[in-house]
């Protein structure tokens, strides 16, 4: 079973700082969001790849293409009917799309999911304790940074406890799949309630097990996970900055636009 | 006779005739009770632990072992409120006195549950963790690091993400996660109970690497332990039941009580009981004391009386037709081979033993007598039918399968709605269910129970409602996966005796388990597999003479057995080789 979505590769983008990495992120979300023309939104798309494959991490965004081509699908079969556009082409009843929303539900399906491939290769490329560290050293209290580090931690574990009692609860005959709506969620009852049991007590031994290794002390707690800012994280964050102010410039002047609208 | 059980007053003095130091872990007249609790946990214990000492703790379960190890570090009373009366001094100190936090640069505490106590996502920064909270430099944290990961043989993984480990290795993990604090007191409250043998002997074996440190660097160990046959290495024992210290002295004398071991729900040594049954004084522990002593009092194993066996082999194995059939199986994960070509045939009304190692294969194979798993070569028929043709949901009527954790499949709000819940799941008719669940409570002793809440029984009474949960949807064959881990010996017992009753009255039972001394003792047949593959595949007895096939497959034979094969004879327990052996000059 996959146990994390972080691959330990030491490529540049796993050596980069993750306070580093978060501007490189956010930045690449406003150039996304800046544009709404499929073209520039393809180039998006390059972009994540190329860094995809710098990173080496190629290999889970290949894991998620289901839900990245489910992302895709959706915003470019539905927005088209929703964003109106002057030139009109395709009528539906009373719905109709034009040329321009056809184009403009092609570049949202495709900036939205090179947001979350983007976000992938983040969480590929970052250990979560370095993220949690890197929020903390933003200002962020530790126990809130730890908290978030812990929360995903216990992710493969919940998995694991989970996927273990659907089968024990389809050796004993509940079927999860037949029956409409209403009634497979209800027969997700005898799912629902072990795992949140089982997670509830575990919750009580980690607690115990957080104090029997000294967490809470008073004093001044030290850090092992060593951050710096060198020189190659302070160019990324200037590039990021520039792009993302770049790209704004851009698109107040017109440049990436099918719709005037975000 | 055995003796009545003593207390040592010695155990607690240090041995140097000098100053006394402070003892590791000292209580005096110590009653606790949880908040909410109608008996108290702890009744007036009192006891020493000097340090550099190293002891085992047993007895049944809710004897108050981990209410002592709580004690230890402070959890009691500051963690898990109650009612604390006398005194805890840990290297001194008054714990009542002192936050968790601040007991914790000198005590250390494991727990069993191994995946609770792990929250990093490398072994490196989990080790770290605990020094970091204790505010130590980095380059001291450093050090630490690599010293508890030698300690625990996990040197060269400290990047490996704990997910990725298997059982033994996360309580290796959380260990050095412990150690890296330098406590001077360790204390483990079971941490090999849910763990397979190999997982065993790693955490065993940091305890002996702990020992051999140089004095002054040797942190005191109290482990929490079921294991009988470790026990010894242990020099010190104290034996708990109803929150009363049974017994507190040297190990060995405790080992050479079985009969006082049996009744506060300890596993006897074997040895220690062989000698106990043929009436003899002598209470050797290991292999080579007790063959010497079996040839000292001039003891042979008689050939008539294996006639006996052998006649009770035959008569116990009347089998009804085949019930569930492998041909050929084969199955890998994502190209990883699990299973290769495997043959079986089980009949109705065996009680087979599926043995071998993690990742031999085991649960993958009964997985697929239920329809969890479907072959990817080769096929697997159940009454007839092929189960690829079949849903998982149908297969349920004819194969019940109970998993190892209890806990992953109670969710209702009383005994009868849990147990009914297959039943229910069938479509079946109010009055047949209600009439399967009143069989099933009373199949497995648990009568008039219907009404209880299954959250609240204990953790053996929770293991039977699911072993009643599989039998309500009356299947032709009951597996049950590691049926004996987590469970006291006494729990263990009585779950065994409830399997051999069922068999005996016509059910199918097929075990995956560890316990090599479980399967010997119960089971009829055994199916040894290694690698994927049938190793070895008959009647318990033959199995069991074959030591070098158990060897490759990385199984130990009980103690029972490895005796019996040194005089010339394949014995599955202590009663058999007590029944078969005779002493020189007599009949």
């Amino acid at each position: 079973m996959q146990a994390s979505v972080y691959l330990d590769r030491g490529t540049f983008f796993h050596r980069l700082d993750p306070r580093a990495k978060l501007a490189g992120l956010v930045a690449f979300f406003v150039i996304a969001l800046a544009f709404n023309h499929p073209g520039y939104a393809a180039g998006a798309w390059a972009a994540v790849l190329v860094a995809g494959a710098a990173s080496r991490s190629l290999i889970n965004l290949w894991r998620m293409r289901g839900l990245l081509g489910l992302l895709f699908v959706f915003a470019a079969v539905l927005w088209p009917f929703f964003a109106k556009g002057p030139t009109p082409l395709l009528h539906l009843g009373p719905i109709s799309a034009s040329r321009e929303s056809l184009l403009y539900g092609l570049a949202v399906g495709l900036r939205l999911s090179a947001m979350v491939a983007a976000g992938m290769v983040f969480m590929s490329t970052t250990m979560v304790e370095e993220f949690a560290h890197g929020l903390r050293r933003l200002g962020l209290p530790y126990a809130v940074s730890f908290a978030l580090a812990a929360a995903v931690r216990l992710v493969p574990t919940f998995l694991g406890s989970s996927a273990a009692v659907v089968e024990a609860q389809k050796s004993r005959g509940l079927d999860l799949e037949s029956g409409h709506l209403f009634a497979r969620l209800r027969k997700h009852i005898p799912v629902l309630v072990p795992v949140l049991v089982t997670a509830i007590r575990s919750t009580d031994l980690t607690a115990m097990a957080l104090e029997s290794k000294g967490f809470g002390a008073h004093h001044q707690r030290s850090y092992y996970l060593e951050l710096r800012m060198r020189i190659a994280d302070w160019v990324w964050v200037a590039l990021a900055l520039g792009g993302a102010g770049a790209a704004v410039y851009a698109r107040l002047h017109g440049w990436g636009e099918v719709l005037p609208r975000l | 006779m055995e003796e009545p059980p003593h207390r040592a007053d010695q155990a607690g003095r240090a041995e140097s005739g000098e100053r006394i130091a402070a003892a590791a872990l000292e209580l005096r007249d110590v009653t606790f009770t949880y908040r909410d609790a109608e008996r108290p946990a702890l009744r007036g214990v009192s006891l020493i632990v000097p340090p550099e000492q190293s002891l085992i703790i047993m007895g049944a379960g809710g004897a108050g072992k981990s209410t002592l190890c709580r004690l230890a570090n402070g959890l009691i009373p500051h963690f898990q409120k109650g009612q604390l009366k006398g005194e805890v001094r840990v290297f001194g100190r008054d714990s009542r006195a002192h936050p968790v936090h601040e007991l914790a640069r000198q005590v250390g505490l494991v727990f069993q549950d191994f995946e609770s106590q792990l929250f990093s996502t490398s072994v490196e920064l989990e080790a770290a963790f605990g020094p970091e909270n204790l505010g130590r430099p980095r380059a001291e944290i450093g050090e630490r690091i690599a010293e508890a990961l030698e300690l625990t043989g996990l040197t060269g993984m400290e990047r490996r993400a704990p997910a990725t480990l298997s059982g033994g290795e996360k309580q290796r993990v959380a260990i050095a996660s412990v150690l890296a604090c330098r406590p001077r007191l360790l204390v483990l409250d079971e941490p090999t109970t849910d763990l397979d043998p190999e997982g065993k002997r790693q955490v065993l074996g940091i305890a002996r690497r702990l020992r051999e440190q140089a004095p002054g660097a040797a942190p005191t160990v109290m482990m929490v332990e079921h294991e009988t046959e470790e026990a010894i290495q242990f020099a010190r024992a104290m034996v708990m039941r109803e929150g009363e210290v049974a017994y507190d002295g040297p190990t060995r004398e405790l080992l050479a009580q079985p009969r006082f071991m049996e009744e506060h729900g300890i596993r006897p040594q074997p040895a220690a009981a062989l000698f106990a049954k043929l009436g003899e004084e002598a209470r050797p522990i290991e292999d080579t004391e007790a063959l010497s002593q079996l040839a000292a009092l001039g003891y042979r194993l008689d050939a008539r009386r294996w006639e006996e066996l052998a006649a009770n082999d035959a008569r116990r194995a009347r089998y009804g037709d085949v019930t569930i059939e492998v041909r050929s199986l084969s199955h890998d994960y994502d190209g990883l081979p699990a299973l290769e070509g495997v043959d079986l045939a089980i009949r109705e009304g065996e009680f087979v033993a599926i043995l071998g190692q993690n990742g031999s294969g085991k649960t993958t194979l009964v997985k697929h007598f239920n329809g969890l798993m479907l072959p990817r070569r080769g096929e697997v028929r159940v009454g007839g039918a092929e189960t690829r043709r079949q849903t998982a949901v149908e297969l349920s009527r004819e194969v019940g399968y109970v998993f190892q954790n209890p806990d992953h499949q109670i969710f209702a709000e009383t005994v009868r709605d849990e147990v009914g819940f297959g039943p229910r799941n069938f479509g079946l008719p109010t009055d047949e269910i209600e009439r399967r669940v009143t069989d099933s409570l009373a199949a497995v002793g648990l009568e008039g129970y219907e009404e209880g809440d299954p959250f609240s029984l204990t953790k053996g009474e929770r293991q039977r409602v699911a072993v009643a949960s599989a039998l309500a949807t009356r299947p032709r064959a009951l597996i049950l996966d590691e049926p004996t881990t987590g469970l006291d010996y006494r729990q263990n017992r009585g779950m065994m005796e409830l399997l051999r009753r069922l068999n005996e009255g016509g059910h199918t039972i097929i075990i995956v388990t560890h316990a090599m001394w479980v399967a010997a003792e119960y089971a009829h047949r055994a199916v040894v597999l290694s690698r994927g593959r049938v190793l070895l595949d008959g009647p318990m007895r033959e199995a069991m003479g074959r030591l070098d096939l158990l060897a490759q497959a990385h199984l130990a034979p009980p103690q029972a057995v490895r005796l019996g094969a040194a005089l010339g004879g394949v014995t599955l327990s202590v009663e058999e080789l007590a029944r078969r052996l005779v002493k020189q000059g007599h009949t």
